[in-house]
């Protein structure tokens, strides 16, 4: 990664947070940090809550109880536009991208908190870092395919050079390939350059490969959380997440 | 063929003046979410407060029009403020705001009869002199409506494509929540575009009355009518599909009035809206509600 395009992490802290809809919380009690140059995971079935976690941490969806803080400041229930512009970058799992916009204008809308003079730059820097997407500037973004259309949702956020990086199930409906590169690759990449990445992914293995701390949520709360390397010599989680003595190897 | 190119020519009138309309109406539905059934009142009202600075202020016809659109910029931006949004914070039914809207119309336009009463009104304005085109008659006024149509039209199209505002009004009709998190404040593009609506309202309403030469403060109440089946002709929250869909509806409706009967013209709207809806709900462009 020769293009600087985050700034360097701060430490994503959330403390006992609840969280979820209509006063019902979905998520509760979640104790999660994630510190720069670290890709913490969050890992989990179906239905475990991961995605409301993420949502509740960037103001997506309101925090019932406990705290969220980036770099020392609380952000807990702050709007979303207040919380990217402390430096979060949220890519969410579906809907990532405005698909009646072209590319070029996804980018303008991901640098919508740069001076107006810094917005070409900047998108030439993140198109330096996904070239791929050099070729379709004008394309609307409904037309690009599943892995070019999350190459633009992460360039979208890079566009403002997050310190944090929250990303929710990036390789969801990529090619096994295409989501191997984003993972090991990108995603690795960011956190290896300084900055802080939490990521909710349903491939467990896949995301034990690229972490240095995984949570695993069941039914909302956090039922196990570690390095990955215990986690792996750990049979229960082995035995839910991991289909077993595959994932040993 | 005499009769065909008159009726084309009141055509491109009807269709000028309604694409300003419809316009503003795809606006407010695309980026707010709101289908503002209270569009023709804000109009008609609009057309009433020109008319005052006009007749009884003596101001020129055009320098009051400023007032007009003043006026539907500030009445929208009211009536999302103090009307469409605590009702949208509840959380309730699409269609609640449309009857809440249904309701404002109402008592806007029957409040406005209200106050000046049943009576007809027009401008102290000329026509201007006719000119004759290609068999089709127009008169400097009409050419003026046509040539404000063109020049808000190229505006819109400059602020959808060119402008951080328009992009982000865009950003925001296609998926508020990402907006948000790309740190663009919807509630504030959101109030913009109830104002940048509401003044292309205030001027439809002002060149409605113009074109009519005379009016009553009913005179609006049939037209959302003919912006529906603009709208929906050209996809709902497609800003260049409602000017498509526009000029279809304003030649269509005066071709109809020409050669049939003049008091079919909604009902020949009101048949294209229920075969747009019935065919292709999305309309000609749209495939989702986007500007």
């Amino acid at each position: 990664m020769s293009v600087e395009l985050s700034t360097p992490g701060q430490v994503l802290r959330a403390t006992g947070v609840s969280a979820g809809y209509d006063g019902r919380a979905i998520v509760q009690e979640i104790d999660v940090e994630a510190t720069p140059g670290k890709v913490v995971s969050v890992v989990g079935p179906n239905g475990s809550g991961k995605s409301t976690l993420l949502k509740a941490l960037v103001g997506v969806v309101p925090v019932l109880g406990g705290t969220v803080s980036v770099g020392g400041t609380e952000i807990t229930n702050l709007p979303p536009e207040r919380i990217a512009k402390l430096g979060v970058g949220y890519v969410p799992q579906i809907d990532d991208v405005f698909p009646p916009l072209s590319v070029k204008e996804n980018l303008e809308i991901g640098g919508y908190l740069l001076a107006r003079h810094d917005v070409a730059p900047r998108i030439e820097a993140v198109l330096e870092f996904f070239p791929r997407l050099k070729t379709m500037m004008t394309r609307k973004a409904g037309k690009l395919s599943g892995g070019e259309r999350k190459m633009l949702a992460m360039g979208r956020v890079l566009m403002l050079s997050p310190s944090v990086l929250v990303l929710d199930e990036p390789t969801a409906n990529l090619a096994p390939l295409v989501a191997t590169q984003l993972l090991e690759e990108y995603i690795r990449g960011f956190a290896d350059h300084g900055s802080t990445v939490l990521l909710v992914e349903q491939r467990a293995k896949a995301a034990l490969r690229i972490s240095d701390w995984t949570c695993v949520l069941s039914g909302g709360r956090v039922v196990l959380s570690g390095a990955p390397r215990d986690l792996e010599n750990n049979p229960v989680f082995v035995e839910s997440f991991l289909g077993g003595g595959a994932a040993r190897h | 063929m005499s009769v065909f190119l008159s009726s084309l020519g009141f055509g491109l009138i009807s269709a000028a003046v309604l694409a300003i309309a419809t316009v503003g109406f795809t606006l407010q539905f695309a980026v707010t979410n709101v289908l503002n059934l209270a569009y023709g009142s804000v109009m008609i009202n609009s057309a009433f407060v020109t008319y005052y600075l006009n007749v009884h202020a003596h101001l020129n016809a055009w320098v009051a029009m400023v007032g007009g659109i003043a006026t539907g910029a500030v009445a929208s931006y009211l009536l999302n403020r103090f009307v469409f949004t605590p009702f949208q914070r509840r959380n309730l039914l699409p269609i609640t705001i449309v009857i809440v809207a249904l309701g404002v119309d109402l008592c806007g336009t029957f409040g406005l009869q209200a106050i000046v009463g049943g009576s007809y009104f027009s401008y102290r304005q000329s026509l201007g002199r006719e000119l004759h085109f290609w068999g089709m008659y127009f008169s400097t006024l009409q050419l003026t409506i046509i040539g404000i149509c063109l020049v808000v039209m190229g505006l819109i199209h400059w602020l959808l494509k060119h402008t951080r505002l328009g992009k982000a009004m865009r950003a925001t009709s296609a998926n508020p929540s990402l907006a948000r998190n790309s740190g663009v404040r919807t509630g504030h593009v959101i109030s913009m575009t109830w104002l940048i609506s509401g003044a292309l309202c205030g001027l439809a309403g002002t060149v409605f009355a113009m074109n009519t030469g005379v009016f009553e403060a009913t005179s609006a109440q049939l037209y959302i009518v003919l912006m529906l089946a603009a709208m929906f002709l050209g996809g709902p929250g497609e800003a260049y599909g409602a000017m498509l869909g526009a000029l279809t509806i304003g030649v269509a409706t005066e071709l109809s009035a020409g050669f049939f009967n003049p008091q079919y013209k909604e009902v020949i709207a009101f048949v294209v809206l229920l075969a747009m809806l019935t065919f292709r709900p999305y309309g000609l462009f749209g495939s989702e509600k986007t500007i």
